[in-house]
């Protein structure tokens, strides 16, 4: 309704300072946040926050050391860390022997995608931590670095297909043309063209490692969403500990999108130049 | 590309093929010994299949278990789940691209939210937040408790258990949160696809907004965002499993639940994840066969 009502004085609208719709923006949203907090408190809600920087670090003896949820963090950006290049490498592969000539490579790399796309992460990752980790006999930590990679492998395979489909025909055909070797033409002619055009996509990959990164709370590995449960049962400060952690996880990403940002500016300047 | 390359060289078992094929022996063969030799593990697949239907003796007739139930809940839950994010996304998708600057914010805004924040603290937060402060009020639970025994059964119907229908509720909310910032987006692309030429023309035509808008672009836009929505919707049952979480009985708890209670580890989880895949391959196998019969019918009324 609200979008028919502004039909009619298109022209006035357009001429509002930007400002008026902003206010109306912030005091809408500070409306929901008062609703909430008045909410809780007509539950008896006691909000206690001021327990929370004791959360995230303690000073003793001069000493800077780290809360629960800060150490949470840093097992999630080991994760992450671990979990960009396997699953890069994993993208690869499968795209690779997707484009191979070989029906084993494309049936094997098609049934892994099939079975990736097709089944929940979280059900990934228990098959991965009570299934193949006992029979790998592989620790809690690389059963889940393995669950997170070969489930974001899917997506960065169809981040490099789509990046090397991307490479005009024509391109191939002058290659093929000069006699190169199937090595050499993608070495020297597809991949310089095909990796700025898949650059940005994958490092926004680092922003989805992160977000799922939290699924695997579900097992026994404690990042920053399972230290977070954990404390919570503990100090029943629910309210506090999730919008933390959400806040935490919220800045985590908006600083590796605006990096992504950065990265794709880049690129597009240099292939202007 | 493929297609031309593999033209000219006909189509063989090379060398890739004989390494890949020995890898996967390889893997199997190693597999089997961890699982029979090392982990001497007793597959007992009967034992879970009961978990689907199973003999009750008091009552001499073939009942349905937790497995079957999980899948019931997952399936409310997805249909609720799905109608909610749909409407959440159409609306949030239209202010996506009003022309009033507040509602453009506004679902940027939850866009911008949704798709930045962890998918686990966002189903916890959006679970308490709806489930425990806008639903209280509406006192569901003695509303269920006073309620006469056919409006129970109905609800138990359509929702589950009736001493349970506020915590399904703010976890299909939940749910619906999520994946309506994917359909909103979802929206905006497919009325910002739409050529500038119907705009002027409709405008033109002296249309209202809401008019342009119901007459001639969203008819257009559905046809386009069709696909990507079929996609989302299985995105959607994925998701449903984050529902487990929130202690909603569907079939990822289930599986949980069997898992821990029997020790039948492999089993379960493979059952669980078979059961998945049939879910979403299915879907898509369905919707794709859909599309084609839908662009058929369309390029025959072109042709006619």
């Amino acid at each position: 309704m609200a979008v028919a009502a502004s039909a009619k004085p298109r022209r006035s609208i357009a001429r509002r300072s930007p400002w008026i719709d902003t206010a109306q923006t912030v005091v809408l949203a500070g409306v929901l946040i008062y609703v909430v907090v008045t909410g809780a408190s007509s539950l008896t809600y006691n909000w206690q926050w001021y327990r929370i920087p004791k959360l995230l670090y303690v000073v003793s003896e001069g000493k800077l050391v780290w809360g629960p949820l800060i150490q949470g963090l840093f097992v999630t950006l080991e994760i992450t860390a671990w979990g960009l290049p396997l699953a890069v490498g994993i993208g690869l592969v499968t795209a690779l022997l997707r484009r191979s000539e070989s029906i084993a490579a494309q049936a094997v790399a098609s049934g892994y995608l099939q079975l990736i796309r097709n089944t929940p992460i979280l059900v990934q990752v228990y098959l991965f931590y009570f299934v193949v980790a006992p029979i790998f006999g592989l620790g809690a930590f690389w059963a889940c670095v393995l669950a997170l990679s070969f489930h974001e492998g899917s997506f960065t395979a169809e981040i490099f297909r789509s990046g090397i489909e991307s490479v005009r025909r024509g391109q191939w055909e002058a290659a093929d043309s000069l006699g190169l070797s199937r090595y050499h033409r993608y070495r020297h002619v597809v991949l310089p063209q095909a990796i700025p055009i898949m650059l940005p996509p994958l490092t926004g990959q680092i922003v989805t490692l992160i977000k799922h990164s939290s699924i695997l709370s579900a097992v026994a590995i404690f990042d920053l969403t399972n230290m977070a449960i954990d404390k919570i049962a503990e100090t029943f400060m629910a309210f506090e500990i999730w919008l933390t952690t959400a806040a935490i996880y919220l800045v985590l990403t908006i600083a590796f999108s605006v990096v992504v940002d950065i990265v794709e500016r880049r690129i597009r300047r240099r292939g202007r130049a | 590309m493929t297609g031309r390359v593999s033209a000219v060289r006909r189509r063989r078992l090379g060398l890739l093929d004989a390494i890949i094929a020995a890898a996967a022996i390889a893997v199997v063969v190693y597999v089997v010994y961890r699982i029979n030799t090392y982990l001497v593990y007793n597959w007992d697949w009967e034992r879970l299949i009961q978990f689907f239907v199973r003999f009750d003796a008091t009552r001499g007739q073939w009942v349905p278990n937790l497995l079957f139930e999980g899948i019931v809940i997952s399936i409310r839950v997805c249909f609720w789940g799905a109608v909610m994010a749909l409407a959440i996304g159409l609306v949030m998708g239209l202010c996506r691209v009003s022309n009033a600057l507040v509602l453009r914010q506004i679902s940027r805004g939850y866009v911008e939210l949704v798709r930045n924040m962890a998918p686990v603290p966002f189903f916890f937060i959006a679970f308490f937040f709806v489930g425990n402060q806008l639903l209280l009020p509406l006192e569901l639970d003695s509303m269920m408790r006073e309620a006469s025994p056919e409006t129970r059964a109905v609800v138990d119907v359509l929702f589950g258990q009736p001493n349970l229908l506020r915590n399904f509720i703010a976890a299909a909310i939940a749910l619906a949160l999520y994946d309506g910032a994917y359909i909103t987006e979802i929206v905006r692309a497919g009325v910002q696809s739409i050529e500038r030429g119907q705009w002027e023309a409709a405008n033109s035509l002296g249309l209202s907004r809401y008019h342009v808008l119901r007459h001639v672009i969203l008819p257009q836009a559905v046809q386009r965002i069709t696909p990507p929505l079929t996609n989302q919707s299985i995105q959607l049952v994925k998701d449903s499993a984050l529902v487990s979480l929130l202690s909603i009985q569907e079939l990822t708890f289930m599986g949980q639940e069997i898992a821990h209670s029997t020790t039948r580890f492999f089993e379960t989880w493979i059952i669980v994840a078979a059961l998945y895949f049939v879910a979403c391959y299915g879907l898509s196998r369905l919707y794709g066969r859909i599309e084609r019969r839908m662009k058929r019918g369309r390029t025959e009324i072109v042709g006619a």
